[in-house]
Protein backbone atom coordinates (compact mmCIF):
# COMPACT_ATOMS: atom_id res chain seq x y z
CA UNK A 1 0.00 0.00 0.00
CA UNK A 2 3.03 2.64 0.99
CA UNK A 3 4.03 2.27 -2.59
CA UNK A 4 0.99 3.56 -4.27
CA UNK A 5 0.88 6.50 -1.47
CA UNK A 6 4.26 7.08 -2.26
CA UNK A 7 3.55 7.31 -5.78
CA UNK A 8 0.72 9.51 -5.60
CA UNK A 9 3.16 11.80 -3.32
CA UNK A 10 5.42 11.76 -5.99
CA UNK A 11 3.68 12.46 -8.88
CA UNK A 12 1.83 15.66 -7.32
CA UNK A 13 5.66 16.47 -6.18
CA UNK A 14 6.55 15.88 -10.37
CA UNK A 15 3.38 17.74 -11.77
CA UNK A 16 4.38 20.62 -9.00
CA UNK A 17 8.02 21.30 -10.01
CA UNK A 18 7.81 20.88 -13.69
CA UNK A 19 9.31 18.06 -14.53
CA UNK A 20 10.78 17.44 -18.36
CA UNK A 21 10.01 13.83 -18.90
CA UNK A 22 6.54 14.07 -17.66
CA UNK A 23 5.63 17.50 -19.57
CA UNK A 24 6.62 16.61 -22.88
CA UNK A 25 4.68 13.44 -22.54
CA UNK A 26 1.99 15.41 -21.85
CA UNK A 27 2.54 18.01 -24.25
CA UNK A 28 3.21 15.25 -27.47
CA UNK A 29 -0.57 13.93 -26.24
CA UNK A 30 -2.05 16.81 -26.36
CA UNK A 31 -0.45 17.59 -29.70
CA UNK A 32 -0.39 14.33 -31.30
CA UNK A 33 -4.89 14.12 -30.38
CA UNK A 34 -5.49 17.93 -31.23
CA UNK A 35 -4.27 16.84 -34.75
CA UNK A 36 -6.66 13.60 -34.81
CA UNK A 37 -9.11 15.25 -33.81
CA UNK A 38 -9.41 18.10 -36.10
CA UNK A 39 -9.33 15.84 -38.88
CA UNK A 40 -11.57 13.54 -37.87
CA UNK A 41 -14.00 16.45 -36.48
CA UNK A 42 -13.81 18.44 -39.70
CA UNK A 43 -14.15 14.93 -42.04
CA UNK A 44 -16.31 12.82 -39.75
CA UNK A 45 -19.24 15.57 -39.04
CA UNK A 46 -20.19 16.30 -42.51
CA UNK A 47 -19.89 12.82 -43.50
CA UNK A 48 -21.81 11.36 -40.66
CA UNK A 49 -24.54 13.62 -41.14
CA UNK A 50 -24.88 12.70 -44.71
CA UNK A 51 -25.24 9.31 -43.50
CA UNK A 52 -27.75 9.83 -41.45
CA UNK A 53 -29.31 12.88 -43.29
CA UNK A 54 -29.89 11.51 -46.62
CA UNK A 55 -31.40 7.92 -48.69
CA UNK A 56 -28.73 6.73 -51.28
CA UNK A 57 -28.35 3.15 -52.40
CA UNK A 58 -25.68 1.61 -50.41
CA UNK A 59 -26.29 4.06 -47.59
CA UNK A 60 -27.27 1.02 -44.81
CA UNK A 61 -24.07 -1.21 -46.10
CA UNK A 62 -21.89 1.66 -45.87
CA UNK A 63 -23.38 2.14 -42.11
CA UNK A 64 -22.61 -1.23 -40.68
CA UNK A 65 -18.82 -1.14 -42.18
CA UNK A 66 -18.92 2.31 -40.31
CA UNK A 67 -20.64 0.43 -37.17
CA UNK A 68 -18.63 -2.24 -37.54
CA UNK A 69 -15.23 0.27 -37.24
CA UNK A 70 -16.15 1.60 -33.96
CA UNK A 71 -14.84 -1.56 -32.31
CA UNK A 72 -11.96 -1.57 -34.10
CA UNK A 73 -8.85 -2.78 -32.04
CA UNK A 74 -6.12 0.08 -31.21
CA UNK A 75 -3.11 -2.41 -31.77
CA UNK A 76 -4.88 -3.95 -35.39
CA UNK A 77 -5.02 -0.24 -36.57
CA UNK A 78 -1.47 0.29 -34.99
CA UNK A 79 -0.52 -3.03 -36.83
CA UNK A 80 -1.74 -1.37 -40.09
CA UNK A 81 -0.52 2.33 -40.05
CA UNK A 82 3.14 0.48 -39.13
CA UNK A 83 2.68 -1.48 -42.27
CA UNK A 84 1.88 1.38 -44.60
CA UNK A 85 4.34 4.22 -42.73
CA UNK A 86 6.88 1.45 -42.38
CA UNK A 87 10.10 1.53 -44.83
CA UNK A 88 9.03 -0.97 -47.09
CA UNK A 89 4.93 -0.05 -46.74
CA UNK A 90 3.51 2.20 -49.70
CA UNK A 91 3.86 5.23 -47.53
CA UNK A 92 7.24 4.74 -46.31
CA UNK A 93 9.09 7.50 -48.16
CA UNK A 94 6.64 10.15 -46.03
CA UNK A 95 8.96 9.33 -43.31
CA UNK A 96 6.26 9.04 -41.00
CA UNK A 97 6.76 6.00 -39.08
CA UNK A 98 8.12 6.68 -34.98
CA UNK A 99 6.43 10.35 -35.32
CA UNK A 100 3.72 12.47 -33.92
CA UNK A 101 1.83 13.19 -37.28
CA UNK A 102 2.09 8.90 -37.63
CA UNK A 103 0.29 8.60 -34.40
CA UNK A 104 -2.20 11.42 -35.97
CA UNK A 105 -2.80 8.93 -38.76
CA UNK A 106 -4.13 5.85 -36.34
CA UNK A 107 -5.56 7.96 -33.91
CA UNK A 108 -7.77 9.82 -36.75
CA UNK A 109 -8.49 5.77 -38.14
CA UNK A 110 -9.66 5.50 -34.21
CA UNK A 111 -11.88 8.13 -34.52
CA UNK A 112 -13.38 8.79 -37.10
CA UNK A 113 -16.16 6.07 -37.69
CA UNK A 114 -16.66 6.99 -33.98
CA UNK A 115 -17.38 10.96 -35.15
CA UNK A 116 -18.92 9.86 -38.04
CA UNK A 117 -21.50 6.96 -36.64
CA UNK A 118 -22.86 8.90 -33.23
CA UNK A 119 -22.63 12.22 -35.81
CA UNK A 120 -25.08 9.92 -38.04
CA UNK A 121 -27.24 8.34 -35.02
CA UNK A 122 -27.87 12.08 -33.59
CA UNK A 123 -29.14 12.77 -37.11
CA UNK A 124 -31.14 10.05 -37.71
CA UNK A 125 -32.64 10.42 -34.23
CA UNK A 126 -33.77 14.08 -35.26
CA UNK A 127 -37.42 14.89 -35.11
CA UNK A 128 -38.95 14.41 -38.35
CA UNK A 129 -41.19 17.39 -38.11
CA UNK A 130 -37.70 19.73 -38.02
CA UNK A 131 -37.77 19.47 -41.91
CA UNK A 132 -41.27 20.71 -42.52
CA UNK A 133 -40.96 23.49 -40.00
CA UNK A 134 -37.66 24.96 -41.72
CA UNK A 135 -39.13 24.57 -44.84
CA UNK A 136 -42.52 26.02 -44.01
CA UNK A 137 -39.95 29.18 -42.34
CA UNK A 138 -38.61 29.66 -45.58
CA UNK A 139 -35.35 27.86 -45.37
CA UNK A 140 -33.37 27.55 -48.92
CA UNK A 141 -31.41 24.13 -48.83
CA UNK A 142 -28.12 25.23 -47.47
CA UNK A 143 -30.02 26.98 -44.54
CA UNK A 144 -32.03 23.78 -44.55
CA UNK A 145 -28.91 21.83 -43.97
CA UNK A 146 -27.12 24.07 -41.47
CA UNK A 147 -30.13 24.62 -39.31
CA UNK A 148 -30.60 20.61 -39.40
CA UNK A 149 -26.82 20.27 -38.23
CA UNK A 150 -27.63 22.74 -35.59
CA UNK A 151 -30.29 21.15 -34.32
CA UNK A 152 -28.77 17.75 -33.40
CA UNK A 153 -25.33 20.29 -32.20
CA UNK A 154 -25.45 17.99 -28.12
CA UNK A 155 -25.49 14.67 -30.28
CA UNK A 156 -22.36 16.06 -32.47
CA UNK A 157 -20.94 17.03 -29.30
CA UNK A 158 -21.65 14.17 -27.36
CA UNK A 159 -19.85 12.06 -30.49
CA UNK A 160 -17.10 14.64 -30.37
CA UNK A 161 -16.68 14.16 -26.57
CA UNK A 162 -16.37 9.82 -27.13
CA UNK A 163 -13.79 9.92 -29.99
CA UNK A 164 -11.69 12.25 -27.77
CA UNK A 165 -12.23 9.95 -24.63
CA UNK A 166 -11.21 7.15 -27.12
CA UNK A 167 -8.12 9.08 -28.56
CA UNK A 168 -6.63 10.24 -25.34
CA UNK A 169 -6.72 6.43 -23.57
CA UNK A 170 -5.77 4.67 -26.07
CA UNK A 171 -1.47 2.69 -25.92
CA UNK A 172 -1.76 0.25 -29.00
CA UNK A 173 -1.57 2.77 -31.74
CA UNK A 174 0.76 5.60 -29.84
CA UNK A 175 3.04 2.27 -28.85
CA UNK A 176 3.23 0.48 -32.50
CA UNK A 177 3.62 3.52 -34.53
CA UNK A 178 5.36 5.86 -32.20
CA UNK A 179 7.57 3.49 -30.94
CA UNK A 180 7.59 5.46 -27.31
CA UNK A 181 10.77 7.64 -28.16
CA UNK A 182 11.48 9.52 -24.73
CA UNK A 183 11.37 13.26 -25.58
CA UNK A 184 9.80 12.65 -29.24
CA UNK A 185 6.76 10.40 -29.19
CA UNK A 186 6.12 9.07 -25.61
CA UNK A 187 2.38 9.79 -24.86
CA UNK A 188 0.96 10.13 -21.54
CA UNK A 189 -0.59 6.55 -22.45
CA UNK A 190 2.76 4.57 -23.49
CA UNK A 191 4.73 6.77 -20.68
CA UNK A 192 2.47 5.18 -17.86
CA UNK A 193 2.83 1.72 -19.42
CA UNK A 194 6.64 1.66 -19.56
CA UNK A 195 6.90 3.74 -15.90
CA UNK A 196 4.35 0.91 -14.46
CA UNK A 197 6.42 -2.21 -16.04
CA UNK A 198 9.77 -0.62 -14.52
CA UNK A 199 8.15 -0.72 -11.34
CA UNK A 200 7.95 3.62 -11.25
CA UNK A 201 4.83 4.24 -9.91
CA UNK A 202 5.40 8.14 -9.64
CA UNK A 203 5.02 9.26 -13.25
CA UNK A 204 2.49 6.92 -14.26
CA UNK A 205 0.64 8.11 -11.31
CA UNK A 206 1.00 12.09 -12.53
CA UNK A 207 0.51 11.66 -15.78
CA UNK A 208 -2.92 9.31 -15.03
CA UNK A 209 -3.74 12.04 -13.02
CA UNK A 210 -2.87 14.55 -15.73
CA UNK A 211 -5.28 12.79 -18.09
CA UNK A 212 -8.17 12.35 -15.59
CA UNK A 213 -7.67 16.17 -15.32
CA UNK A 214 -8.11 16.62 -18.74
CA UNK A 215 -10.95 14.21 -18.81
CA UNK A 216 -12.70 16.57 -16.25
CA UNK A 217 -12.02 19.38 -17.71
CA UNK A 218 -13.51 18.42 -21.34
CA UNK A 219 -16.27 17.88 -20.07
CA UNK A 220 -17.41 20.52 -17.87
CA UNK A 221 -16.63 22.42 -20.79
CA UNK A 222 -19.30 20.65 -22.83
CA UNK A 223 -21.32 20.67 -20.35
CA UNK A 224 -21.01 24.80 -20.09
CA UNK A 225 -21.28 24.67 -23.93
CA UNK A 226 -24.74 23.09 -24.00
CA UNK A 227 -26.08 25.09 -21.37
CA UNK A 228 -25.23 27.69 -23.70
CA UNK A 229 -25.84 26.84 -26.54
CA UNK B 1 -62.77 31.78 -61.00
CA UNK B 2 -59.67 32.15 -63.28
CA UNK B 3 -56.45 30.84 -62.68
CA UNK B 4 -55.02 33.91 -62.07
CA UNK B 5 -57.80 34.78 -59.44
CA UNK B 6 -56.81 31.07 -57.48
CA UNK B 7 -53.72 31.60 -55.38
CA UNK B 8 -53.37 27.60 -55.82
CA UNK B 9 -54.62 25.53 -58.79
CA UNK B 10 -54.06 21.83 -58.51
CA UNK B 11 -53.73 19.91 -61.61
CA UNK B 12 -53.95 15.94 -62.05
CA UNK B 13 -52.20 15.84 -58.42
CA UNK B 14 -51.25 12.00 -57.63
CA UNK B 15 -48.71 11.39 -54.39
CA UNK B 16 -47.72 8.51 -52.98
CA UNK B 17 -45.59 7.41 -50.60
CA UNK B 18 -43.44 4.09 -51.51
CA UNK B 19 -45.39 2.61 -54.14
CA UNK B 20 -49.15 3.33 -52.59
CA UNK B 21 -51.02 6.60 -53.92
CA UNK B 22 -51.87 8.63 -50.95
CA UNK B 23 -53.55 11.37 -52.71
CA UNK B 24 -55.01 11.58 -56.13
CA UNK B 25 -56.91 14.98 -56.59
CA UNK B 26 -57.76 15.81 -60.15
CA UNK B 27 -58.17 19.49 -60.04
CA UNK B 28 -58.94 21.78 -56.81
CA UNK B 29 -58.79 25.84 -57.40
CA UNK B 30 -57.99 27.93 -54.28
CA UNK B 31 -59.49 31.57 -53.92
CA UNK B 32 -57.30 34.30 -52.94
CA UNK B 33 -57.81 35.20 -49.39
CA UNK B 34 -60.32 32.68 -48.23
CA UNK B 35 -60.77 29.98 -45.53
CA UNK B 36 -61.17 26.67 -46.73
CA UNK B 37 -61.57 23.71 -44.24
CA UNK B 38 -60.42 20.26 -44.83
CA UNK B 39 -62.23 16.68 -43.33
CA UNK B 40 -62.06 13.44 -43.47
CA UNK B 41 -61.00 10.57 -41.51
CA UNK B 42 -57.54 9.38 -40.12
CA UNK B 43 -55.27 8.80 -43.36
CA UNK B 44 -57.56 10.43 -46.02
CA UNK B 45 -54.91 12.55 -46.98
CA UNK B 46 -55.80 15.92 -45.94
CA UNK B 47 -51.91 16.42 -44.58
CA UNK B 48 -50.24 15.21 -47.44
CA UNK B 49 -52.37 17.47 -49.23
CA UNK B 50 -51.18 20.46 -46.92
CA UNK B 51 -47.48 19.01 -47.27
CA UNK B 52 -48.02 19.26 -50.83
CA UNK B 53 -49.50 22.96 -50.63
CA UNK B 54 -46.95 23.98 -48.46
CA UNK B 55 -44.36 22.99 -50.95
CA UNK B 56 -42.84 21.11 -48.19
CA UNK B 57 -43.34 18.17 -50.91
CA UNK B 58 -43.46 17.75 -54.49
CA UNK B 59 -46.48 15.90 -56.25
CA UNK B 60 -45.14 12.25 -57.31
CA UNK B 61 -47.14 13.51 -60.63
CA UNK B 62 -49.00 16.69 -61.41
CA UNK B 63 -48.54 20.12 -60.98
CA UNK B 64 -49.43 22.80 -58.74
CA UNK B 65 -49.86 26.13 -59.81
CA UNK B 66 -49.16 29.06 -56.85
CA UNK B 67 -50.35 32.10 -58.27
CA UNK B 68 -50.90 30.91 -61.59
CA UNK B 69 -47.24 29.66 -61.88
CA UNK B 70 -45.71 25.82 -61.52
CA UNK B 71 -44.54 26.00 -58.24
CA UNK B 72 -42.13 23.47 -56.85
CA UNK B 73 -40.27 23.41 -52.54
CA UNK B 74 -37.90 25.71 -52.41
CA UNK B 75 -38.87 27.98 -55.22
CA UNK B 76 -38.18 31.96 -54.40
CA UNK B 77 -42.39 32.00 -55.57
CA UNK B 78 -43.22 30.47 -52.56
CA UNK B 79 -40.54 30.23 -49.89
CA UNK B 80 -41.61 33.30 -48.10
CA UNK B 81 -45.28 33.24 -49.13
CA UNK B 82 -46.63 29.99 -47.74
CA UNK B 83 -46.16 28.55 -44.29
CA UNK B 84 -47.18 25.62 -42.86
CA UNK B 85 -47.95 24.69 -39.19
CA UNK B 86 -48.12 20.68 -39.11
CA UNK B 87 -49.91 18.42 -36.50
CA UNK B 88 -47.12 18.15 -34.44
CA UNK B 89 -45.19 21.52 -34.45
CA UNK B 90 -41.30 21.32 -33.74
CA UNK B 91 -40.00 24.28 -31.81
CA UNK B 92 -36.39 24.40 -32.50
CA UNK B 93 -33.32 23.44 -29.75
CA UNK B 94 -33.89 27.66 -28.46
CA UNK B 95 -35.56 30.31 -26.76
CA UNK B 96 -39.03 31.61 -27.89
CA UNK B 97 -38.07 34.55 -29.05
CA UNK B 98 -35.60 32.96 -31.26
CA UNK B 99 -37.90 30.35 -32.41
CA UNK B 100 -40.33 33.13 -33.79
CA UNK B 101 -37.65 35.55 -34.73
CA UNK B 102 -35.98 32.79 -37.48
CA UNK B 103 -38.23 33.23 -40.31
CA UNK B 104 -37.87 37.41 -40.12
CA UNK B 105 -34.17 36.57 -39.77
CA UNK B 106 -34.11 34.26 -42.85
CA UNK B 107 -36.11 37.14 -44.86
CA UNK B 108 -33.50 39.41 -43.56
CA UNK B 109 -36.21 41.34 -41.80
CA UNK B 110 -34.46 42.11 -38.44
CA UNK B 111 -35.58 45.50 -37.46
CA UNK B 112 -37.51 46.03 -34.18
CA UNK B 113 -37.65 42.07 -34.31
CA UNK B 114 -38.42 42.09 -29.91
CA UNK B 115 -41.29 44.01 -30.13
CA UNK B 116 -42.56 41.77 -33.33
CA UNK B 117 -42.32 39.33 -31.68
CA UNK B 118 -43.87 40.34 -28.64
CA UNK B 119 -46.85 41.52 -31.06
CA UNK B 120 -46.94 38.49 -32.33
CA UNK B 121 -47.01 36.46 -28.80
CA UNK B 122 -49.55 38.79 -27.43
CA UNK B 123 -52.01 37.25 -30.62
CA UNK B 124 -51.76 34.22 -29.18
CA UNK B 125 -52.46 35.45 -25.55
CA UNK B 126 -48.87 34.60 -24.37
CA UNK B 127 -47.15 37.61 -22.02
CA UNK B 128 -43.91 38.62 -23.69
CA UNK B 129 -42.03 39.31 -20.31
CA UNK B 130 -43.18 35.72 -19.37
CA UNK B 131 -42.47 33.78 -22.44
CA UNK B 132 -40.19 35.32 -24.92
CA UNK B 133 -37.15 34.24 -23.06
CA UNK B 134 -38.07 31.03 -21.84
CA UNK B 135 -36.05 28.11 -23.63
CA UNK B 136 -38.12 25.42 -26.46
CA UNK B 137 -38.02 22.98 -23.33
CA UNK B 138 -40.16 24.88 -20.82
CA UNK B 139 -43.28 25.14 -22.71
CA UNK B 140 -46.23 23.20 -22.22
CA UNK B 141 -47.86 21.41 -25.33
CA UNK B 142 -50.67 24.50 -25.99
CA UNK B 143 -48.03 27.00 -25.51
CA UNK B 144 -45.34 25.32 -27.82
CA UNK B 145 -48.40 24.83 -30.24
CA UNK B 146 -49.09 28.80 -29.44
CA UNK B 147 -45.54 29.72 -29.96
CA UNK B 148 -45.31 27.70 -33.26
CA UNK B 149 -48.11 29.44 -34.91
CA UNK B 150 -46.50 33.08 -33.51
CA UNK B 151 -43.70 31.70 -35.53
CA UNK B 152 -46.24 31.85 -38.16
CA UNK B 153 -48.30 34.36 -37.56
CA UNK B 154 -45.11 36.95 -37.47
CA UNK B 155 -44.11 36.16 -41.16
CA UNK B 156 -47.66 37.48 -42.40
CA UNK B 157 -48.28 35.38 -44.99
CA UNK B 158 -50.13 35.47 -47.70
CA UNK B 159 -51.07 31.77 -47.42
CA UNK B 160 -51.08 29.63 -43.66
CA UNK B 161 -52.21 26.02 -43.66
CA UNK B 162 -53.14 24.71 -40.37
CA UNK B 163 -52.81 21.20 -39.79
CA UNK B 164 -55.17 20.18 -37.04
CA UNK B 165 -54.04 22.83 -35.05
CA UNK B 166 -56.10 22.07 -32.14
CA UNK B 167 -56.23 19.09 -32.08
CA UNK B 168 -53.94 18.26 -29.10
CA UNK B 169 -54.49 21.10 -26.82
CA UNK B 170 -56.89 22.81 -24.04
CA UNK B 171 -60.11 24.79 -25.00
CA UNK B 172 -58.51 27.90 -24.20
CA UNK B 173 -55.49 27.80 -26.19
CA UNK B 174 -57.78 26.23 -28.75
CA UNK B 175 -59.65 29.45 -28.56
CA UNK B 176 -56.63 31.23 -28.83
CA UNK B 177 -55.26 29.65 -31.85
CA UNK B 178 -58.85 29.62 -33.70
CA UNK B 179 -58.76 33.64 -33.26
CA UNK B 180 -55.41 34.32 -34.18
CA UNK B 181 -55.90 31.84 -37.29
CA UNK B 182 -58.54 33.93 -38.53
CA UNK B 183 -57.08 37.62 -37.67
CA UNK B 184 -54.54 36.63 -40.62
CA UNK B 185 -57.28 36.51 -42.84
CA UNK B 186 -58.93 39.31 -41.75
CA UNK B 187 -56.37 41.89 -41.10
CA UNK B 188 -54.07 40.74 -43.63
CA UNK B 189 -55.95 39.11 -46.30
CA UNK B 190 -54.06 35.72 -45.77
CA UNK B 191 -55.70 32.11 -47.55
CA UNK B 192 -56.38 29.93 -45.00
CA UNK B 193 -56.39 26.15 -45.24
CA UNK B 194 -57.31 24.46 -42.21
CA UNK B 195 -57.67 20.76 -41.50
CA UNK B 196 -59.26 19.79 -38.42
CA UNK B 197 -61.53 17.01 -37.04
CA UNK B 198 -63.63 19.78 -35.46
CA UNK B 199 -66.23 20.22 -38.38
CA UNK B 200 -68.55 22.41 -35.93
CA UNK B 201 -65.98 24.66 -36.09
CA UNK B 202 -64.55 24.94 -39.09
CA UNK B 203 -68.64 25.19 -40.60
CA UNK B 204 -68.72 28.31 -39.10
CA UNK B 205 -65.25 29.76 -39.97
CA UNK B 206 -64.85 28.46 -43.46
CA UNK B 207 -65.90 29.67 -46.75
CA UNK B 208 -65.83 26.30 -48.25
CA UNK B 209 -65.15 22.76 -46.55
CA UNK B 210 -63.32 19.82 -48.97
CA UNK B 211 -64.16 16.64 -47.51
CA UNK B 212 -61.73 13.94 -48.45
CA UNK B 213 -61.76 10.12 -48.11
CA UNK B 214 -59.18 7.58 -49.20
CA UNK B 215 -57.03 10.14 -50.48
CA UNK B 216 -59.95 11.63 -52.68
CA UNK B 217 -61.86 14.74 -52.81
CA UNK B 218 -65.71 13.45 -52.11
CA UNK B 219 -66.86 17.54 -51.67
CA UNK B 220 -67.33 20.16 -51.80
CA UNK B 221 -69.97 20.37 -49.20
CA UNK B 222 -70.84 17.97 -46.03
CA UNK B 223 -70.96 14.46 -47.37
CA UNK B 224 -71.28 11.22 -45.26
CA UNK B 225 -69.64 8.20 -46.29
CA UNK B 226 -70.71 4.83 -45.75
CA UNK B 227 -67.93 1.73 -45.19
CA UNK B 228 -69.11 -1.42 -46.40
CA UNK B 229 -69.43 -4.44 -46.24
CA UNK B 230 -72.33 -4.28 -48.68
CA UNK B 231 -74.96 -6.89 -49.16
CA UNK B 232 -76.90 -7.69 -51.94
CA UNK B 233 -80.89 -8.24 -51.88
CA UNK B 234 -83.15 -9.87 -53.58
CA UNK B 235 -84.91 -6.66 -55.65
CA UNK B 236 -81.63 -6.19 -56.68
CA UNK B 237 -80.45 -3.04 -54.86
CA UNK B 238 -77.40 -3.66 -52.05
CA UNK B 239 -77.73 -2.87 -48.27
CA UNK B 240 -75.65 -2.56 -45.04
CA UNK B 241 -77.38 -3.87 -41.92
CA UNK B 242 -76.30 -1.39 -38.90
CA UNK B 243 -75.86 -2.49 -35.26
CA UNK B 244 -79.41 -1.54 -34.36
CA UNK B 245 -80.56 -3.71 -37.61
CA UNK B 246 -81.77 -0.81 -39.36
CA UNK B 247 -80.62 -0.72 -43.05
CA UNK B 248 -78.88 1.76 -45.70
CA UNK B 249 -80.15 0.90 -49.02
CA UNK B 250 -77.92 1.82 -52.23
CA UNK B 251 -77.06 0.65 -55.32
CA UNK B 252 -74.79 -1.78 -56.31
CA UNK B 253 -71.62 -0.99 -54.98
CA UNK B 254 -68.59 -1.62 -57.43
CA UNK B 255 -67.27 -3.92 -54.68
CA UNK B 256 -68.74 -5.21 -51.53
CA UNK B 257 -66.04 -3.41 -49.42
CA UNK B 258 -66.86 0.32 -51.53
CA UNK B 259 -67.33 2.74 -49.11
CA UNK B 260 -71.11 5.28 -50.30
CA UNK B 261 -70.91 8.61 -50.16
CA UNK B 262 -74.30 10.27 -49.34
CA UNK B 263 -74.37 14.26 -49.90
CA UNK B 264 -75.85 15.62 -46.95
CA UNK B 265 -78.32 17.88 -49.16
CA UNK B 266 -79.36 15.14 -50.34
CA UNK B 267 -80.75 13.92 -47.17
CA UNK B 268 -84.50 14.88 -46.01
CA UNK B 269 -86.15 14.81 -42.94
CA UNK B 270 -89.74 12.93 -42.50
CA UNK B 271 -92.23 15.97 -42.29
CA UNK B 272 -96.05 15.61 -42.07
CA UNK B 273 -96.27 15.50 -45.81
CA UNK B 274 -94.64 12.36 -46.23
CA UNK B 275 -97.17 10.39 -43.88
CA UNK B 276 -98.35 7.37 -45.98
CA UNK B 277 -95.53 7.81 -48.29
CA UNK B 278 -93.60 4.21 -48.55
CA UNK B 279 -90.26 5.10 -49.21
CA UNK B 280 -86.68 3.38 -48.55
CA UNK B 281 -83.84 4.25 -46.79
CA UNK B 282 -85.78 5.46 -43.70
CA UNK B 283 -83.53 5.84 -40.64
CA UNK B 284 -84.36 6.90 -37.71
CA UNK B 285 -81.36 8.38 -34.95
CA UNK B 286 -81.37 11.44 -32.32
CA UNK B 287 -80.20 14.66 -33.49
CA UNK B 288 -77.01 16.06 -32.01
CA UNK B 289 -76.08 18.93 -33.06
CA UNK B 290 -76.94 21.60 -35.15
CA UNK B 291 -74.52 24.20 -36.58
CA UNK B 292 -75.10 27.34 -39.02
CA UNK B 293 -72.98 27.05 -42.32
CA UNK B 294 -71.30 29.96 -43.19
CA UNK B 295 -73.07 32.07 -45.52
CA UNK B 296 -75.16 29.22 -46.49
CA UNK B 297 -78.13 29.56 -44.76
CA UNK B 298 -78.41 26.67 -44.26
CA UNK B 299 -77.95 24.55 -40.67
CA UNK B 300 -75.45 20.92 -40.86
CA UNK B 301 -77.78 19.01 -38.30
CA UNK B 302 -76.08 15.96 -36.78
CA UNK B 303 -78.22 12.69 -36.27
CA UNK B 304 -76.81 10.03 -34.83
CA UNK B 305 -78.15 6.65 -36.45
CA UNK B 306 -77.31 3.03 -34.59
CA UNK B 307 -73.89 4.61 -33.53
CA UNK B 308 -73.46 6.02 -36.80
CA UNK B 309 -73.27 10.17 -37.44
CA UNK B 310 -75.11 11.59 -40.43
CA UNK B 311 -75.25 15.07 -41.55
CA UNK B 312 -78.00 16.46 -43.26
CA UNK B 313 -78.16 20.10 -44.50
CA UNK B 314 -81.59 21.39 -43.75
CA UNK B 315 -82.78 25.07 -44.51
CA UNK B 316 -81.87 27.31 -41.32
CA UNK B 317 -85.68 28.58 -42.36
CA UNK B 318 -86.88 25.07 -42.09
CA UNK B 319 -85.51 24.12 -38.53
CA UNK B 320 -88.47 25.91 -36.65
CA UNK B 321 -90.99 24.53 -38.46
CA UNK B 322 -89.53 20.67 -38.56
CA UNK B 323 -89.43 21.64 -35.21
CA UNK B 324 -85.46 20.54 -34.73
CA UNK B 325 -83.46 20.72 -31.52
CA UNK B 326 -80.57 18.65 -30.17
CA UNK B 327 -81.88 15.52 -28.30
CA UNK B 328 -85.10 15.12 -30.70
CA UNK B 329 -85.69 11.40 -32.54
CA UNK B 330 -86.47 12.33 -36.45
CA UNK B 331 -86.35 10.35 -38.99
CA UNK B 332 -84.77 10.87 -42.32
CA UNK B 333 -84.42 9.51 -45.75
CA UNK B 334 -82.53 8.99 -48.84
CA UNK B 335 -82.65 8.03 -52.81
CA UNK B 336 -80.28 4.65 -53.23
CA UNK B 337 -80.03 6.54 -56.69
CA UNK B 338 -78.01 9.42 -55.24
CA UNK B 339 -75.47 7.03 -53.67
CA UNK B 340 -71.71 7.78 -55.34
CA UNK B 341 -68.86 5.34 -54.73
CA UNK B 342 -65.43 4.89 -53.75
CA UNK B 343 -63.24 2.29 -54.31
CA UNK B 344 -61.79 0.83 -51.58
CA UNK B 345 -59.10 -1.02 -53.14
CA UNK B 346 -56.40 2.22 -52.48
CA UNK B 347 -57.44 2.29 -48.48
CA UNK B 348 -54.11 0.99 -47.18
CA UNK B 349 -51.89 1.73 -44.28
CA UNK B 350 -49.13 3.97 -45.85
CA UNK B 351 -45.43 4.93 -44.93
CA UNK B 352 -44.40 8.00 -43.94
CA UNK B 353 -41.74 9.86 -46.18
CA UNK B 354 -38.30 10.09 -44.77
CA UNK B 355 -36.60 12.90 -43.57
Amino acid sequence: MDFILTGFRMAIELLLHGDAETYSAIFATVRVSSYSMTVSLLTGIPLGFVLGYFRFPGRKQVRVVVDTLLSLPTVFIGLVVYAFLSQRGPLGEWGLLFTLPGIAIGQTILALPVVMALSASAVENMDRQLRVTLISLGVNRRQLLLSSLWEVRHGVLAAALTAYGRVMTEVGISMMVGGNIKWHTRTMTTAIALETNKGLFAMGVALGLVLLAIAFAVNLSVSFLRKRV
Amino acid sequence: MTVKDAVYQINDVLHRYAVEPVLRVKSLAIPQAAIVGLIGPNGSGKSTLLRLLGFVEKPSRGEILFKGRPAVPFSKAVRFQVTLLSQEPYLMRRSVLKNIAYGLELRGSRDNLRSRVAEALSWLGLPDEVFADRQWSELSGGEAQRVALAARLVLKPEVLLLDEPTASVDAVSAERIKAAALKARNEWGTTLLIASHDWQWLYEVCDEVLQLFNGQLVGPGRMNIVLGPWQARPDGHWQKVLSGGQKIVTTAPPAADAAAVVDSGKIAVVDACDAGRKRKNILKGTISKLVLEKGSRNTVATLLVDGMSFAIMVPSQRIESLNLYPGREIEIYFNPNSVKWIHQGDKKHFKKPGL
